[in-house]
């Protein structure tokens, strides 16, 4: 999507997306400089990042790949027991090495559900696939809310604070930088996988799987690609939220937070990377500043469930199809047509 | 951020001193945009005459405790306490000249939702001091962005099965020691029940209270003919019931909790096992736990703890008379199961620690006071810190369920003065 330098006489449709990638950029590098005075704001900002990085793993699942995931907290919650019990049973963590294992973890588990779900002998049903990720997502709160090795329905509090060498990262500006850094790297790194010839598979295969598999693509190889790099995602998310909030509970492993991550996505757009981020801020921020009202907390997840609906039934391109055209958000491959 | 509806109840209980409401209303509500950040360098400076700098510069406490969920009725009856334990802490002057001003957050009965909103009290409204947790799952959860990360003080109020001793966390609720110590030999030696059964729900509170009360039970000559956990919403206990009564045990010591209680104590009640002569014990039942059941079935229940709205104290008796005057009928009573004496304890504790420090509000300082901190007179009598313990002695009392007609209370049968809390 790089502006290439075009004639005069094609008339091009303004480019919205590089606007409000920069934009939203210029926003989160400023944001902490500008609120140094409201650390409880930095510390949301921090939160908010940090489950931007599920809403983008779902997105890859289901805006690029087809593949409606209710399993990304399953990664998100499994990741942040993991780096939990590592540092409460080795008193370890170091960051260079707890983030690449929680991704390691993400990554294998979610090859382990793509085995079952996406890899055999039929091609899997958009039913089958969420019917069995949300299976596994249940089933595994359920087995940690009775588990005491793990805390049971306590869930883990005092988790051992990230640190980088002997330095210890608490919540704070310096936490929210470096969280920025990763989605960043990710966004990038996502961007480059769905324009890339990959990500034109992907995109042929969300058009038509059958014409797809006909040419000789095995699709269900690259679904299971997308849905393992996604997995890694959603488990770097994990552990950095088990270490910011100081605590992981049964509640991150289930149907209840992979739905949040899916309500993040489609409120903000879904297939835009950037949109799943934007819903992310939105409601996450909606929320916390109705949550000082009394009268409106008790009706927020019914108020969030209509906008949903609301958003769904009318604007089904979410927040960011209000700015993008669908050719833009779609995106394109190769040579612009002239 | 700053909601003026939000902060409306903790205006209440700290406007609500007899002379110039309309003013104190306005310092304080001046004093909260301050402690939000907004005005902050405005407000405190220059706007108020000198007199009154005080007024607008309050001592901030921070309950964190559950007013929706499962634990929503002792929550709730702490936060109503902790607002009249503000509001006579104003009314006498406030500490050292300064006044207090409470912020309420939820913790929703639900540790995930609580690590946020106990950020919240840290780090935006920048208390002195936390007081709330009630089930010690809430407390292990809200200890760390309290204490470790937020380096703030943080008060525990409730009864608990002991073994918290963080630095800068104190707790101000009866120990096993106070609640096992006193009640089990009594049961074996005067009752002279000496088969205990120990039915209990499957959690840290009961697992490490049994483990005491066992030693206890032994060491006094009694013996335990069993010790078992159930899933907390158990609600069929048949099998536990026949082990009781084939008369292999004559003293039921009951850790169950809601929701499971319910059933377990009916269907002992059904079994005859009271009316045989065996006796039941509980030591979190307080009055609000006896409307579980029909009175019948709580007839002749013993418990033990630092209050009972019969103890006859002169102080007990008017800050009872002083709660209902200020919430009249309310559901939220105040009792000891539910954490609110340990929280008006914990509360008027904080007062006379800032006093020592002579105002000074570091964490440091206010633990250093608070370690050997005394109340002269408090729901159920004095109290006092055991210093470098993190816990208090206090007045245990002993006593046993009368039901009249439909109606419940207890008849105190013995004060025990200034018990330790062995901790630490």
């Amino acid at each position: 999507m790089a502006t290439r330098p075009s004639s005069a006489a094609t008339v091009r449709p303004r480019l919205w997306l590089p606007l409000i990638e920069k934009v939203a950029l210029a926003v989160a590098v400023f944001f902490p400089l500008v609120l140094r005075g409201e650390p409880q704001l930095v510390t949301l900002a921090t939160n908010i990042l940090i489950l931007a990085l599920l809403a983008v793993s779902f997105d890859l699942c289901w805006g690029y790949s087809g593949i409606m995931s209710f399993g990304q907290a399953l990664f998100f919650g499994v990741a942040s027991y993991a780096v939990a019990l590592i540092g409460r049973d080795l008193d370890f963590s170091q960051l260079a090495a707890t983030l690449p294992l929680a991704m390691a973890i993400g990554l294998a588990l979610s090859l382990l559900f793509a085995f079952f779900l996406l890899l055999g002998r039929r091609t899997p049903t958009v039913i089958f696939v969420a019917l069995g990720t949300l299976t596994g997502a249940y089933a595994a709160e359920r087995l940690v809310s009775g588990w005491q090795y793990v805390g049971a329905g306590n869930g883990l509090s005092s988790v051992k604070l990230m640190q980088f060498g002997s330095y210890e990262f608490v919540e704070g500006a310096d936490f929210y930088f470096l969280v920025l850094a990763l989605l960043l790297l990710v966004y990038l790194g996502c961007r480059a996988l769905v324009r890339s010839q990959f990500g034109l598979v992907l995109a042929g295969m969300r058009q038509n799987e059958e014409r797809l598999a006909f040419l000789g693509y095995r699709v269900q190889i690259y679904k299971a690609t997308a849905f393992a790099i996604a997995g890694a995602i959603a488990g770097l998310s994990g552990a950095l939220y088990a270490y910011h909030q100081g605590f992981t509970g049964p509640g991150n492993l289930g149907p209840g937070l992979s739905t949040t991550a899916v309500l993040y996505c489609l409120f903000g757009g879904t297939g835009t990377l950037i949109g799943p981020i934007l819903g992310t801020v939105a409601i996450e921020s909606i929320s916390y500043f109705l949550s000082g009202s009394q009268t409106v907390k008790q009706y927020w997840p019914v108020l969030l469930g209509v906008l949903l609906l609301l958003v769904v039934a009318f604007r089904p391109t979410g927040l960011l199809g209000l700015l993008v055209s669908t050719r833009e958000r779609i995106g394109s491959f190769g040579r612009r047509a002239p | 951020m700053t909601d003026p509806k939000h902060d409306a109840p903790a205006d209440d209980a700290s406007a609500s001193a007899p002379d110039r409401p309309s003013r104190r209303g306005f310092l304080q509500g001046s004093s909260a945009l301050a402690a939000a950040g907004w005005v902050s360098g405005v407000a405190g400076g220059w706007m108020l005459p000198t007199m009154h700098a005080n007024a607008a510069n309050p001592i901030l406490l921070g309950i964190a405790t559950d007013i929706t969920g499962p634990i929503a009725p002792s929550g709730n009856a702490c936060w109503q306490v902790a607002q009249l334990a503000a509001e006579e802490i104003n009314a006498a002057g406030g500490i050292n000249g300064r006044q207090v001003q409470l912020f309420l957050e939820d913790t929703a009965s639900d540790p995930k939702v609580a690590v946020g909103n106990v950020r919240k009290l840290v780090q935006q409204r920048k208390v002195n001091v936390i007081f709330g947790g009630i089930t010690s799952s809430m407390r292990q959860a809200i200890k760390d962005p309290i204490v470790n990360r937020g380096k703030t003080l943080y008060v525990y109020p409730q009864l608990y099965e002991g073994q918290e001793c963080t630095k800068f966390l104190f707790n101000t609720g009866p120990t096993p020691a106070q609640q096992c110590d006193q009640l089990i030999p009594y049961l074996i030696k005067t009752l002279g029940k000496k088969k205990f059964a120990m039915p209990s729900a499957n959690y840290v509170w009961p697992q490490l209270l049994n483990k005491y009360a066992r030693k206890v039970i032994e060491a006094n000559g009694g013996e335990v003919v069993f010790e078992e956990y159930y899933p907390l919403d158990q609600a069929e206990y048949s099998a536990t019931i026949a082990k009781i009564r084939d008369g292999k045990v004559d003293c039921v010591f009951n850790t169950i909790i809601p929701p499971g209680v319910q059933p377990f104590m009916k269907q002992l009640f059904e079994s005859g096992f009271q009316k045989n002569g065996g006796v039941a014990a509980c030591v979190y039942y307080d009055e609000n736990a006896l409307n579980f059941n029909p009175a019948r079935e709580m007839d002749g229940m013993y418990s033990c703890l630092d209050y009972f709205q019969n103890v006859d104290d002169p102080f007990s008796k008017a800050l009872l008379g002083r709660y209902n005057k200020k919430y009249p009928n309310t559901k939220y009573m105040l009792t000891a199961g539910s954490a609110s004496t340990g929280m008006y304890r914990g509360i008027m504790l904080y007062a006379e620690a800032v006093k020592a420090t002579k105002g000074d509000l570091a964490r440091k300082a206010v633990a250093a006071m608070y370690d050997k901190a005394k109340l002269t007179q408090g729901p159920g009598g004095p109290c006092e810190m055991v210093p470098g313990k993190y816990h208090a002695k206090m007045n245990m009392y002993l006593a046993k369920c009368k039901a009249t007609g439909d109606t419940t209370s207890y008849d105190i049968i013995s004060k025990f003065a200034m018990v330790d809390p062995k901790e630490c």
